[in-house]
């Protein structure tokens, strides 16, 4: 292992990465994906802390994270085709009704 | 920064044969994420999106977290991936901006925000003493030691989230029905239009007097003989 | 004392007030009877209440102040305490009687005149209202209270030389009155400021004593006393009131009203209001020679330039408007040389007289169906013999022909003028006699076309149409009767006021007399300077008689016409009114409007339509949009202001904290500084630096928040701490002065 405050950068530049690609994207798939990256650095740090410490409730921990992310795409996945069905578009700024 | 005097013995793990890996995938990674997300073809975005999951589960591998390693993998390059690619493939649109333009002030400052934090997180994370990290056995990051935990420590939370996975399949075919009446009516839509389309080619004059639009010249011939209901 | 103070003089301006009232909020259903009833009754019966006052009560209280009626009090401001008070002294009672017997007899002229107006109630009610306001103006105790009815004269003659708005011509009539009037007025208020300034007071009885040679007023300001300089503008005031020179262009136009109010406001009362003004302050104008001379000089030039106008005028009430304005300026010399009781004697006769005139005008008028212009008369005589009567009355007295009235008073005061003493003997010892001379210059001129206009209206033939020559008649008797009780005034009214230099008698003066309480004795003329100018007087006037009578004798004869035809460019410039409206246009109209129109133009439309409420509207637009922003339904942003307010607080939360102000002990060249914070947080792995000597280098490092450190040398010095968190990285500062001289902290 590296120390550990290689991982927990570059995990925190995973998640600004995560968190500029939701914020600025409007394909809403795109999105869902950043979603996931955010999760993944988390999961990430999760996992660094835990070889740190030489605990393994973080492993633990971030199996459930996994889990839990995919539950989260299956239903945003569903809910985007339900998007598409009703607005024909999945693209964020059209698909919203309210003004600017 | 304390980390200034001895930033050398800092980024001296580097040189190793773990620290090159290290680098290498970590550049992987941070490359596959950027260019995840700066495409406008989402297919494109979604693999690379799974060549960084692939570049993780090498890294968790180097964590000694191999169950996970795999498991990433799995389930995520695995399952969630290609749920994604399903959709991309229903949905396939490609973008014409990259960025969403409402609100783009809000956003940046978002931006902003985060790449302030990221700095803090520096200033904070990156130490003046590295600690080495803690023992661990042989059995550190197998199936059978986090089945262990999971089984004994975690039973709850193991449950839960199988209860979490029935309420995520359920919720994601309610949320999916296509509504009958609703598919219905669209299809009559349909259908009343084509009819417009055949019998005002015959009769331009009856054109304005239904909704719809032009008469179409081009199905002049076709519609003579099927327009007639 | 008693019967002084309980006679209520307020009534005197208060029934006009009334009536006008009355007959503002109801005579419109009034029947034409009842309003004349009311209109004519409230004016006459201050008119009787001034009669009684002024013969019945004055003269025993005349040498205390007179009369003197207190209503409220109206200022009571620091050292300004003015009430609402009036005042009937020998002068303000002359000019009362004046005011109310001849409004009353215009009351009964106008209510024939007015007779076939729908207006009738209306015009009832803003001539009483004049009359109250000009009584509140002679009546008034202090300069506010007269300047109360100042103004109110200036809105009644706006409001009635407007009367028939609906004309463009006569509303723009009535605008330029007011306005002049205004610029006047302006002058008024600040020679009233610069009075109060400089004695404390404004009431007209403790201003007078205060006019000594030693007092405040003689103060220098600019080279002259303080005295010319309030004087002057309200000379000024005088001016556009009076219609002097510069201020007198508003009152040719004034004849656009009806006639029997250029009778009263313009003949008989409100442009006397100048004079009354100078005679009142009589003690405070004699202080300043100078000033007098300047009085005196523009009155001798109005007089004199508005004569040469009235040569060439062609309608019948312009020529009288030009002839008012040329005997207010012998009003003017009258008081400018001293002879204050000559001055206020020529305004009661120019009363008579001149209203005399103004209402045979209308009879005129009336008769020619309306038209006042003389090129078309002629030959009336024989058709309006009453008319004619009074006329010729009134022309004689104008004229200043021996035994009527104008004689004597126009006499007075060209003789004072050359026997004054007022301009001392010094260099301004030739106001006097250049004063005179071009009074007798005016009084020629003025005897001049007022033949003229006699001639040309009244004798020959009618150079009339036949249309209008059929309607030609005398006019009824409600109007005949006032014309011919003025035609009485003005032929018999002078003998009041007989100058004693000429019988040797003084005492005969009872004008002169009388109002020695109010404006000083009659100026002394040696018998022989009496004598020789009545003669020249005499002679001018009959000069002025003949050659009219060789120019238009029986109508437009060949001196006449032949004149006209060897100059007519200055025959033009002459009834052009040698065009001084166009100037003032041209200088003063012209640009001010421009200037108007920029600032519509800037302020108005761009800076605060635009700008300002624009503006606002705008940015309260900006703001709703900002804030609407955040709550538009859209996710990403949501986070966005997540993260945004996330680093806001991990910003602020991870500054260590310093107190407001650092606590410094000094003792000696020693000081102790404490940069703890008592209360929250704690001081705990905070490193402190302190730098005593503001050099960048720290003195004391270290975790305590408590530094000790003695100085080489006193003085003031700064001491700055930083303060770091080693966990954040984070720091911050605190600077402070300290001075060490005396031991103190800042």
């Amino acid at each position: 292992m590296m120390p550990a405050f290689y991982y927990l950068c570059l995990s925190f530049v995973l998640f600004v990465i995560g968190t500029a690609g939701v914020l600025l994207r409007r394909n809403a798939l795109i999105v869902l994906m950043g979603i996931e990256l955010q999760l993944n650095a988390g999961n990430l740090a999760m996992l660094t802390f835990a070889r740190q410490l030489g605990d393994e409730k973080g492993h633990a921990f971030a199996f459930l994270i996994i889990a839990l992310a995919a539950a989260e795409a299956a239903v945003g996945l569903a809910i985007l085709v339900s998007l598409f069905r009703a607005r024909q578009t999945i693209n964020l700024d059209e698909a919203s009704l309210m003004k600017r | 920064m304390g980390a200034d005097s001895t930033s050398g013995s800092l980024l001296a793990p580097l040189a190793s044969a773990e620290g090159v890996i290290f680098a290498i995938l970590s550049i992987g990674i941070v490359a596959m994420a950027l260019f995840c997300m700066t495409r406008r073809n989402p297919v494109t975005a979604v693999m690379s999106l799974v060549a960084t999951f692939f570049g993780l589960a090498a890294l968790y591998a180097t964590l000694s977290a191999h169950f996970l390693a795999v498991l990433q993998v799995l389930v995520y390059a695995g399952a969630i991936m290609v749920l994604f690619i399903f959709v991309v493939m229903i949905l396939n649109r490609e973008e014409s901006t990259l960025i969403s333009l409402r609100g783009l002030p809000t956003r940046v400052l978002g931006v902003g925000a985060g790449l302030y934090l990221l700095l803090v997180f520096f200033q904070i994370v990156i130490p003046d003493v590295v600690t080495p990290p803690a023992p661990i056995p042989d059995s550190y990051g197998t199936v059978a030691s986090i089945g262990n935990i999971l089984f004994r420590e975690f039973t709850f939370p193991f449950e839960a989230i199988s209860v979490l996975l029935l309420v995520a399949v359920v919720g994601g075919v309610v949320i999916s029905r296509s509504n009958r009446k609703e598919k219905d009516a669209v299809d009559a839509a349909e259908k009343r239009l084509a009819i417009t389309h055949l019998s005002t080619a015959d009769y331009p004059e009856a054109a304005e007097h239904l909704e719809g639009g032009e008469p179409d010249d081009g199905h002049g011939a076709a519609a003579g003989g099927g327009g007639h209901h | 004392m008693n019967a002084a103070e309980s006679f209520n003089l307020r009534l005197i301006p208060l029934l006009p007030f009334l009536g006008a009232a009355i007959l503002i909020l109801f005579g419109r259903g009034f029947k034409r009877g009842t309003v004349v009833a009311i209109a004519a009754g409230a004016i006459g019966a201050a008119a009787f209440l001034s009669f009684s006052a002024f013969f019945q009560v004055l003269p025993a209280v005349a040498e205390e102040g007179g009369l003197r009626d207190v209503v409220w009090k109206w200022i009571a401001v620091g050292n300004l305490s003015i009430d609402l008070a009036f005042r009937m002294d020998a002068l303000s009672g002359l000019l009362c009687l004046i005011i109310t017997f001849i409004g009353f007899l215009i009351h009964l002229y106008a209510a024939g005149y007015m007779e076939h107006d729908p207006d009738y109630a209306r015009f009832f009610a803003y001539l009483n209202l004049f009359c109250g306001s000009m009584l509140v103006l002679v009546l008034g105790d202090s300069m506010p209270v007269m300047f109360v009815g100042w103004e109110g004269v200036g809105l009644c003659s706006y409001l009635l030389i407007g009367f028939w708005y609906s004309e463009t011509a006569n509303a723009n009539a009535g605008k330029k009155a007011f306005i002049t009037n205004r610029i006047g007025d302006f002058g008024f208020l600040i020679g009233m400021f610069l009075l109060f300034h400089a004695t404390g007071t404004l009431r007209f009885s403790e201003i007078g004593p205060l006019a000594t040679a030693g007092s405040t007023l003689m103060v220098p300001y600019w080279g002259m006393p303080l005295a010319f300089w309030i004087g002057l503008f309200l000379f000024i005031g005088a001016t556009g009131k009076s219609a002097q020179l510069p201020l007198y262009v508003w009152l040719p136009d004034a004849m656009a009203g009806p006639t029997p109010v250029s009778a009263l406001i313009h003949a008989a009362t409100m442009v006397t209001a100048g004079v009354y003004m100078v005679a009142r302050l009589h003690a405070l104008y004699v202080l300043v020679p100078a000033l007098m001379a300047i009085v005196a000089l523009v009155g001798a030039a109005t007089a004199l330039f508005a004569a040469i106008i009235g040569f060439a005028q062609n309608d019948f009430k312009k020529v009288l408007a030009y002839s008012t304005v040329s005997q207010l300026g012998f009003m003017f010399v009258g008081v400018g040389t001293g002879n204050f009781s000559s001055g206020v004697f020529h305004l009661y006769t120019h009363a008579f007289f001149k209203a005399g005139l103004f209402l045979c005008a209308g009879s005129i008028m009336h008769a020619m169906s309306g038209s006042g212009d003389i090129t078309k008369m002629g030959g009336l005589r024989k058709l309006t013999p009453w008319t004619h009567g009074v006329f010729v009355v009134c022309w004689l007295a104008i004229c200043g022909v021996p035994i009527f009235s104008g004689f004597f008073s126009k006499d007075a005061i060209v003789a004072g003028a050359f026997a004054t003493e007022a301009f001392g003997t010094g260099n301004l010892a030739w106001v006097g006699p250049v004063v005179g001379s071009m009074l007798l210059l005016a009084a020629l001129g003025t005897a001049f076309y007022m033949s003229r206009l006699y001639f040309l209206v009244f004798s020959g033939a009618s150079r009339a149409d036949h249309e209008t020559q059929h309607h030609i008649h005398e006019s009824p008797s409600i109007m005949v009767v006032p014309l011919v009780i003025l035609a009485i005034g003005a032929g018999l009214g002078g003998f009041v006021g007989v100058p004693g230099g000429l019988l040797g008698h003084p005492e005969w003066n009872l004008l002169g007399e009388w109002l020695t309480s109010s404006v000083g004795p009659e100026l002394e003329v040696p018998h022989n300077t009496e004598m020789t100018f009545m003669a020249i007087s005499t002679g001018l006037a009959l000069l002025g008689i003949f050659l009219a009578r060789a120019f238009y004798g029986g109508g437009y004869r060949e001196p006449a016409t032949k004149f006209a035809s060897s100059f007519p460019g200055f025959v033009q410039l002459v009834r052009d009114k040698f065009r001084v409206d166009e100037l003032y246009a041209a200088v003063i109209v012209r640009p001010l409007r421009g200037l108007s129109v920029a600032l519509f133009r800037i302020v108005d439309r761009v800076l605060i339509d635009k700008l300002l409420v624009g503006g606002t509207a705008a940015i309260v637009d900006l703001l709703g949009r900002i804030t609407r922003s955040f709550q538009v339904g859209d996710g990403q942003r949501y986070m966005a202001a997540f993260a945004v307010g996330a680093a806001a607080l991990v910003f602020f939360a991870t500054r260590p904290t310093l107190p407001a102000h650092l606590k410094v002990n000094v003792s000696g060249t020693t000081v102790t500084v404490d940069a703890s914070r008592a209360g929250r947080q704690s001081q705990r792995g905070l490193t402190y630096a302190f730098d005593f000597d503001d050099d960048g280098r720290s003195e004391v490092t270290g975790t305590s928040p408590e530094a000790r450190y003695t100085y080489d040398k006193a003085g003031t010095h700064t001491i700055r701490v930083t303060v770091t968190d080693p966990r954040w990285h984070t720091e911050s500062h605190i600077k402070s002065e300290i001075d060490l001289g005396n031991g103190g902290r800042n």
